[in-house]
């Protein structure tokens, strides 16, 4: 065997501390929860203004936005976070319809300054990065809509 | 049609399965040479694969709506390009293309060079080969039709999926996905997928080396074009993704570090550090190790990055659904990886390195910082796809990480690469380069300081903006300096044909013109773009910095069936003067419950002002525009343009080896020696 070098390894330590370094500072401010509206209540006080991504079925009859000032705000109503329960629940489209009709269902109000997306309409699904102010209300710094439809198989159904 | 379409695929399956046997048996019987029967049956195999490609594209062609995939994918109004592109426009179709390309590729392999595929590297490609083959085959087949039930209701299968069921003939078609109806989404997948595929053949052979326990040069000289050609395709393929993104998707960026986006990168990043590294290996026969380790690593990232973008564990833009293949997938790359890992540890010792540096500021030294930077790069991204997927497995909560961590973790280390690029050229494999520029070293400077000064001058202040653009130019001053020397030295009349002759050198200089002209974009949209949205009724202006969108009408046409097509007129003035009439708009699909915003551009090598319509009211009438200054972004394309030119010109080069050295010193003397015999003296030295 060769003598080890020991430039190289202090070469190769101070590249390992600083890509460690980098890695994880930026994984601790870049992470971000992917949270139901539920465990969101749940864990209200800790959360309070941590970056946080949720998902939930738009309430359709609660969108409110006016064009002039940006000022947008909906409900969404709990829907889980888990695909595969989500299968298990009878597909995406069905847990959005039953979780508008639901009265019942865990809701949370969602503020958002810009443009109202197109597919923000009753029963899409909201997936929203922001965070929980003292209110408890959500104040959105992203919005994404999916339409499940737009996603399914493209077999017409009888 | 159908038929035969779907007869040739499952017996494409089947020779390629016979191929395997014959090489597993050949090697059971240690037999020194791939047999000839194997080569045939590939071949064999990949002309089935094609027929039914084409019997694909003829029922794409024909509207057999029947068939599931062509009615998802196929509408009456589609042109008969997108026809064609439609054969990668959805997840059964894209799959079966993959197949293809992969088949081409293993083709392309056996019927080339004889003795470049041994049978171990059969068999590794043959196994690949037919797990690709067999993903859509059993699991998403194109071919799948649609079928009327007793009941009435309807349901996909190839064969009848119960008594009584009956071909549907009532589906008219749906179409293509309108964001998929673009130029750039026509050729970046073939493009994308080609450069994915090639990575497999010196995989493959790499792999034979391993389990054969030998490491020389063999290896290099073999694939060396195969790696060429495929860190081409590649880069191809992410720079039109790029652009079909900034095009289409209608939010006026470029890379949002999408899943999908972030995993097609991670086997750039490995294919660069290993073309620098081969270099060393050819030169000074050292990084053996190394660069095999990274021959390997590229495929696996490959394997990799379809496994996030068809398995649906992340959400993206592009990601398919989750579904049946998702399983294979991650058990087939969780295998191959092991595989590659077991070897590596098995012959490790045997694989021999030698390891010296002369200097730490020497081009190997270099090579070796670039490389180390590339690799954290590589660890970074690929932290950032699996972090998220483990941590809801393990720690119960999900957790994502946004653009941020990418932002924050990629940017000093691409910025480091950039600084090395700009002073890598200068540097030669011996110091007694970086003595001969003493007298000239200000040159490049002065030009890069004379640059960044103009760019002061128009008014750009943010420090960090000149900062990079100082790196920027002064790594293309270099570049333009050494060449003008070169060109000096030989004497303007000789000069192309002695540029000729160096294309490796002047290909590789354009490369990194290329990624550096792409920095410059990065660096003007990122640190000095600029963006304002709002509700405009006509006559109404919004200001952003020196310009000002002005709204003129709506309107609304249905000229194209698909869709509505709204069309938003406005008037754009730079400094209070008209400079473009843009008009963004929006098409609407009613039936898809789907809108596509059609952004509206004025495009200089200054940069783009790019306008989108976010919202619209066509009673009132009101609009909500979105305008965004994109400084320099064009230069982001001209970059990815001479990328590509560079490499595909360094491919062409015949390759440098140790004995006809046609590398930076050798150049640098010959140079010399062709100054001396045409009685010039090259300048400053």
């Amino acid at each position: 065997m060769k003598k080890p070098n020991l430039k190289l390894i202090i070469g190769i330590a101070v590249i390992v501390i600083a890509l460690g370094y980098l890695v994880i500072s930026s994984t601790l401010s870049g992470s971000q929860y992917f949270m139901t509206v539920e465990e969101l209540q749940a864990q209200k006080a800790e959360l309070v203004g941590k970056n946080v991504r949720m998902s939930g079925a738009v309430l359709g009859e609660t969108i409110q936005y006016d064009p002039q000032t940006l000022q947008l705000s909906f409900q969404v109503a709990q829907i889980p976070g888990d695909h595969r329960e989500i299968e298990a629940m009878g597909g995406m489209q069905k847990v959005l319809a039953d979780a508008v009709a639901n009265p019942n269902a865990a809701k949370m109000t969602i503020y958002y300054k810009g443009a109202r997306p197109d597919l923000l309409k009753d029963e899409a699904q909201a997936i929203i990065t922001g965070s929980l102010d003292a209110n408890g209300d959500f104040q959105a710094t992203e919005l994404l809509l999916k339409c499940p439809s737009k996603y399914e198989a493209a077999l017409p159904k009888q | 049609m159908y038929y035969l379409g779907l007869i040739s695929f499952a017996l494409a399956f089947v020779t390629a399965l016979a191929g395997l046997v014959v090489a597993a048996l050949s090697l059971a019987r240690r037999e020194k040479q791939l047999p000839g029967l194997a080569v045939r049956l590939t071949q064999v195999s990949f002309g089935l694969h094609t027929l039914s490609i084409v019997a694909m594209l003829i029922l794409q062609a024909l509207e057999d709506f029947t068939v599931s995939y062509v009615n998802s994918v196929i509408n009456p109004a589609m042109s008969p390009i997108l026809r064609i592109t439609a054969l990668w426009g959805g997840q059964a179709g894209s799959l079966f293309f993959w197949s293809w390309i992969i088949a081409l590729c293993f083709f392309l392999a056996v019927s080339g060079r004889r003795g470049l595929m041994d049978a171990w590297a059969y068999v590794v490609a043959a196994v690949n080969l037919l797990f690709f083959i067999g993903l859509p085959l059993f699991l998403e087949n194109p071919f799948a039709r649609v079928w009327e039930l007793v009941d009435g209701t309807l349901a996909e299968g190839v064969f009848a999926p119960a008594v009584g069921a009956v071909i549907y003939r009532g589906l008219t078609g749906v179409g293509l996905n309108p964001l998929l109806r673009h130029p750039g989404m026509i050729i970046h997948p073939p493009i994308l997928y080609m450069g994915f595929g090639l990575f497999l053949i010196p995989f493959a052979v790499g792999v034979s080396q391993l389990i054969r326990r030998q490491n020389d040069d063999d290896l290099l000289d073999k694939t060396h074009a195969w790696l060429i050609a495929a860190w081409v395709l590649l880069s191809a393929g992410i720079v039109l993704g790029s652009w079909w993104s900034y095009d289409v998707l209608g939010w006026g960026g470029y890379w949002a570090w999408d899943p999908v986006e972030t995993a097609s990168l991670l086997p750039w990043l490995t294919s660069t550090g290993l073309l620098h590294s081969l270099l060393l290996q050819r030169k000074r026969g050292i990084f053996r190790r190394f660069n095999l380790v990274l021959v390997l690593a590229s495929y696996l990232l490959v394997i990799f990055s379809i496994f996030i973008t068809r398995a649906g564990v992340l959400s993206s833009v592009h990601a398919f659904s989750e579904s049946l293949i998702s399983r294979p997938l991650i058990v087939f790359t969780i295998l191959m990886v092991v595989f590659s890992i077991a070897l590596l540890v098995r012959s490790w010792k045997s694989l021999g390195s030698g390891w010296e540096l002369n200097s730490l500021i020497s081009r190997e030294a270099l090579f070796l910082y670039t490389n180390v930077l590339l690799l954290g790069l590589t660890v970074v991204c690929l932290w950032g796809l699996v972090y998220p997927l483990t941590s809801g497995t393990l720690g119960g909560q999900q957790i994502t990480l946004d653009r941020g961590f990418y932002d924050r973790s990629t940017l000093p280390l691409f910025i480091l690469l950039v600084v090395l690029m700009g002073i890598c050229p200068l540097i030669g494999w011996s110091t007694a380069s970086l003595k001969r520029l003493k007298k000239t070293w200000w040159i490049p400077v002065a030009i890069a300081l004379a640059g960044v000064g103009a760019f002061y001058l128009a008014g750009i202040r943010a420090w960090s903006a000149l900062v990079m653009f100082f790196i920027v130019f002064l790594g293309l001053a270099v570049q333009l300096f050494l060449t003008a020397r070169d060109a000096n030295a030989v004497g303007p009349a000789k000069f192309f044909k002695f540029w000729w002759k160096q294309r490796g050198r002047y290909g590789a200089f354009l490369v990194h013109a290329g990624i550096l002209l792409i920095a410059l974009g990065i660096a003007g949209t990122e640190v000095m773009g600029s963006a304002i949205e709002g509700t405009l009724i006509p006559g109404d202006r919004m200001p952003l910095g020196r310009y000002e969108i002005e709204l003129n009408a709506a309107s609304a046409n249905y000229d194209n069936p698909e869709y509505m097509n709204v069309v938003i007129e406005t008037t754009l003035y730079r400094d209070g003067e008209k400079i473009a009439d843009l008009k963004p708009g929006q098409h609407i699909y009613m039936d898809r419950n789907q809108s596509i915003t059609i952004p509206a551009v004025h495009s200089t090598l200054r940069g783009d002002v790019y306008a989108l319509v976010l919202g619209f009211n066509m009673d009132m009438p009101y609009a909500t525009i979105k305008l965004i200054d994109n400084p320099l972004v064009n230069w982001m394309w001209i970059g990815g343009f001479c990328l590509v030119l560079g490499g595909i010109l360094a491919g062409t080069a015949r390759r440098p080896d140790r004995e006809t050295d046609e590398d930076e010193t050798a150049a640098d003397s010959k140079v010399i020696s062709y100054a001396q015999a045409t009685g010039r003296r090259e300048n400053g030295d």
